[in-house]
C-alpha cells in the first residue's frame, strides 16, 4: 500500500468526522519542548546540573588554561602556513564531472558559449564573491568521460582540463574578473532592476596578470595566433587529433569570446538594461563613450 | 433545525469509496438529473498529477435558490487534495492570531508606584525584618517582579512551504468534507438577503459562507445581500487564508477563482524558493 492511499484514506476519513474548525484543530502531541523547568518536589531537585562544582556554577578555567603548567599551545613553536591566506584569491571547484552531468540534464545549453553566469543559473554550483571567491575553477576530476562540444569561459583550469575540452573540439577560455563584475555575473536580474549602468570589468591584479596573459592557460589577454599554437602542442603531448572547428557548423559560437572589458555576453559596459519597459539605454555623450572604451 | 439535523445525517454516512474521479458513463448518468448542458472540463495543468488522480466537483449556480449542476471541473490533487495535516492546519492558525497580536498588559515596577523613597524603618535595632523600601514587591501594593510591560509584540513568520502547505491541506479537508463548492460566477437575481439567506439554508451550506472571487470587486447584487449577514463574507483570492476559511462552515470559489488559487499554489509548490527560505534555514554557517 503506497503513500497515495494512505492521503485518500485519511481524506475519505475526513468525510465521516466532525468538520474542521477553529475549535477542533491542534498541534502533534509533545512537540512543543516545555520552556520552564520543574518546581515541585523532585522535579526541581538540580535541574540536570549535577552536585555542586563546575556543573553548577559555570566557573570553567578559560580554555587551553592548564593550572599553570606551560599551555599546549605554547609550548609547540608557530608556524605560518596559513600567512595571507586571508587575501589569496581562492577559485571553488568544479568538476568536468559535474559539468557533463549539468548538460546531460539540460541545466547548461551547449549551443551558446558558456560563462559563469550560466553556470550558476543552473543552480548546481554556487560562489561568494564577498567570500574572496573569484570564480570557477575548472577540475579534471571525469575528464576521461567529458564528451560535449562547448565553449566554455571559467576563470581557473589546469592543463588537463583544456586537453579534454579541446580534445572534443570545444574551446577554453580562462578569464578574470573582479569581484564587483562577479556579483552581477552572479544575480545579474538584481544588478538589473537597481538601474544602474552596467560598469567596465576591471583588469587582473598585478599576481594574476601572467596567469591570464598566457597562451598556456588560455588566458583571455594572450595572442590568439599564440593560442592556437598552444592548442596543437597540447595535443602533440597529450597523444589526440585536434579536430578542426573551423569547419564546424557552429563556429561562430565557438568563436564567440568576450571583451576585456565586457561583462556579460551581447552587452557592452556603459548600457543600463531596463526590465520594466524591457529596452536597453545606450550612451551617447562623447564623454561617456570615451570612458566605457578605454 | 432541519438543516442541523440532514447536516447530522450526512456526517454520519461514512464514505469507504475513495474520491475518484468519475468518468464520463457516470456523467451521462446525472445529465438528466437536471441541467439540459453539462459543461465538462478536462485540464491541462502545468505539472500534470503523477500518483494521484484530479478530483471532479460539480459546478453549481446561484442565480436559484435550488442547486443547479451547471457542469464538471476538474481540480489539482497537489492543492485540493493533499494530505489532511491538522498540525500544519494548527501552526497557520497560531501564525494568523500572533502576528498582529501586541499585548497591551501592563504592570508597575517597585520605581514605577508612587512612593517608597524612604527607608521605612532603621535597618538594625527595631526587631523588624529589614526592608529598603515600602514598594519592594514583597510589600502589599508594592510593584510586580517581572509582570508583564506593555507593547510586546508575537511577531513570528512562518516558513514559506508551511504557509503554503497550510493553504493546500485546508482547501483539501473543506472539500473532502463537501465544505467546499464551486460556482460559476456571483451573479444572484436580486439584492435581498433573504434570498442568499434561504439559498445557504436550502443547500445546507451551514449558517457561515466564505465566497472568493477572483476579482476585489463583486456584482452590485451579491454586495449588497451579503452587506447585512454578517456571516456571509466576500473575499479576493488574494486575501484568502486559513484562518478564515476555517472560521466559515462552507468555502465557495468561483470558477476562476479555483483556478488561479491552483495555478499560484502550484506555482509555489513547484518553485525554486531557495531564496525565501534562506532565512528560516536554522544551523546556518
Amino acid at each position: 500500500m503506497g503513500s497515495r492511499q494512505i492521503t485518500e484514506k485519511s481524506l475519505s476519513m475526513l468525510r465521516s468526522l466532525p468538520r474542521i474548525s477553529l475549535g477542533n484543530i491542534r498541534d502533534n502531541p509533545n512537540c512543543k519542548k516545555n520552556p520552564k523547568r520543574g518546581r515541585a518536589q523532585h522535579g526541581g531537585d538540580k535541574h540536570g546540573a549535577g552536585n555542586k562544582g563546575s556543573g553548577q556554577r559555570q566557573n570553567f578555567m578559560r580554555l587551553g588554561y592548564e593550572t599553570g603548567n606551560n599551555p599546549f599551545y605554547l609550548r609547540v613553536p608557530q608556524e605560518h602556513y596559513y600567512r595571507g591566506q586571508h587575501l589569496r584569491r581562492e577559485y571553488p571547484p568544479l568538476s568536468l564531472h559535474q559539468l557533463q552531468n549539468m548538460i546531460d540534464k539540460d541545466r547548461l545549453d551547449v549551443n551558446q558559449p558558456i560563462d559563469i553566469a550560466s553556470i550558476v543559473r543552473s543552480g548546481i554550483y554556487n560562489f561568494f564573491p564577498d567570500l574572496k571567491q573569484f570564480g570557477v575553477n575548472l577540475t579534471d576530476e571525469g575528464a576521461d568521460i567529458f564528451v560535449a562540444k562547448v565553449n566554455i569561459e571559467v576563470q581557473w583550469a589546469s592543463e588537463q582540463v583544456i586537453a579534454a575540452i579541446e580534445k572534443n573540439g570545444g574551446v577554453i577560455t580562462t578569464a578574470y574578473y573582479d569581484p564587483h563584475s562577479l556579483l552581477l555575473l552572479k544575480n545579474p536580474k538584481k544588478f538589473f532592476e537597481s538601474g544602474q549602468a552596467i560598469p567596465r570589468r576591471m583588469i587582473p591584479p598585478p599576481d594574476a596578470i601572467e596567469f591570464y596573459t598566457s597562451a598556456k592557460t588560455r588566458g583571455y589577454l594572450a595572442d590568439p595566433e599564440e593560442i592556437s599554437k598552444e592548442r596543437l602542442k597540447l595535443s602533440q603531448k597529450y597523444g589526440y587529433s585536434l579536430p578542426n572547428i573551423e569547419k564546424e557548423s557552429n563556429y561562430e559560437m565557438l568563436c564567440e569570446k568576450k571583451d576585456p572589458r565586457q561583462i556579460f555576453y551581447g552587452l557592452e559596459p556603459g548600457w543600463v538594461v531596463n526590465l520594466k519597459d524591457e529596452c536597453i539605454l545606450k550612451p551617447k555623450d562623447q564623454e561617456l563613450l570615451q570612458f566605457y572604451n578605454s | 433545525m432541519t438543516s442541523a439535523l440532514i447536516s447530522a445525517i450526512r456526517r454520519l454516512h461514512i464514505a469507504v469509496t475513495p474520491q475518484i474521479r468519475v468518468y464520463s458513463s457516470n456523467v451521462a448518468a446525472t445529465t438528466s438529473a437536471g441541467s439540459n448542458s453539462l459543461s465538462i472540463t478536462k485540464k491541462e495543468w502545468a505539472f500534470q498529477p503523477q500518483y494521484t488522480k484530479p478530483r471532479e466537483v460539480w459546478i453549481e449556480n446561484l442565480d436559484t435558490i435550488e442547486e443547479q449542476k451547471l457542469g464538471l471541473f476538474e481540480l489539482h490533487p497537489s492543492v485540493y487534495a493533499a494530505p489532511p495535516r491538522l498540525d500544519i492546519i494548527n501552526q497557520n492558525v497560531v501564525w494568523q492570531r500572533k502576528i498582529r497580536f501586541v499585548s497591551w498588559a501592563h504592570t508597575k515596577t517597585r520605581a514605577e508606584v508612587r512612593g517608597g523613597g524612604k527607608k521605612p524603618w532603621p535597618q538594625k535595632g527595631t526587631g523588624r525584618a529589614r526592608h529598603g523600601s515600602i514598594r519592594s514587591p514583597l510589600w502589599r501594593g508594592g510593584g510586580i517582579a517581572h509582570g508583564p510591560r506593555s507593547g510586546k509584540s508575537h511577531f513570528f513568520m512562518l516558513p514559506f512551504h508551511v504557509r503554503i502547505h497550510g493553504l493546500t491541506t485546508t482547501l483539501s479537508s473543506k472539500l473532502a468534507q463537501d465544505d467546499l463548492h464551486i460556482v460559476k460566477d456571483l451573479e444572484l437575481p436580486t439584492d435581498e438577503p433573504e434570498f442568499l439567506a434561504e439559498l445557504v439554508e436550502k443547500r445546507n451550506w451551514g449558517p457561515s459562507v466564505l465566497i472568493v472571487d477572483d476579482t476585489d470587486y463583486a456584482p452590485r447584487n451579491i454586495t449588497a445581500a451579503t452587506d447585512s449577514l454578517a456571516h456571509i463574507n466576500i473575499m479576493p483570492v488574494y486575501g484568502l487564508n486559513v484562518y478564515s476559511m476555517l472560521k466559515h462552515d462552507t468555502l465557495v470559489l468561483t470558477l476562476s477563482a479555483a483556478e488561479k488559487i491552483e495555478e499560484r499554489l502550484l506555482h509555489w509548490l513547484h518553485a525554486d524558493t531557495r531564496a525565501q527560505s534562506r532565512e528560516y534555514k536554522v544551523n546556518q554557517v
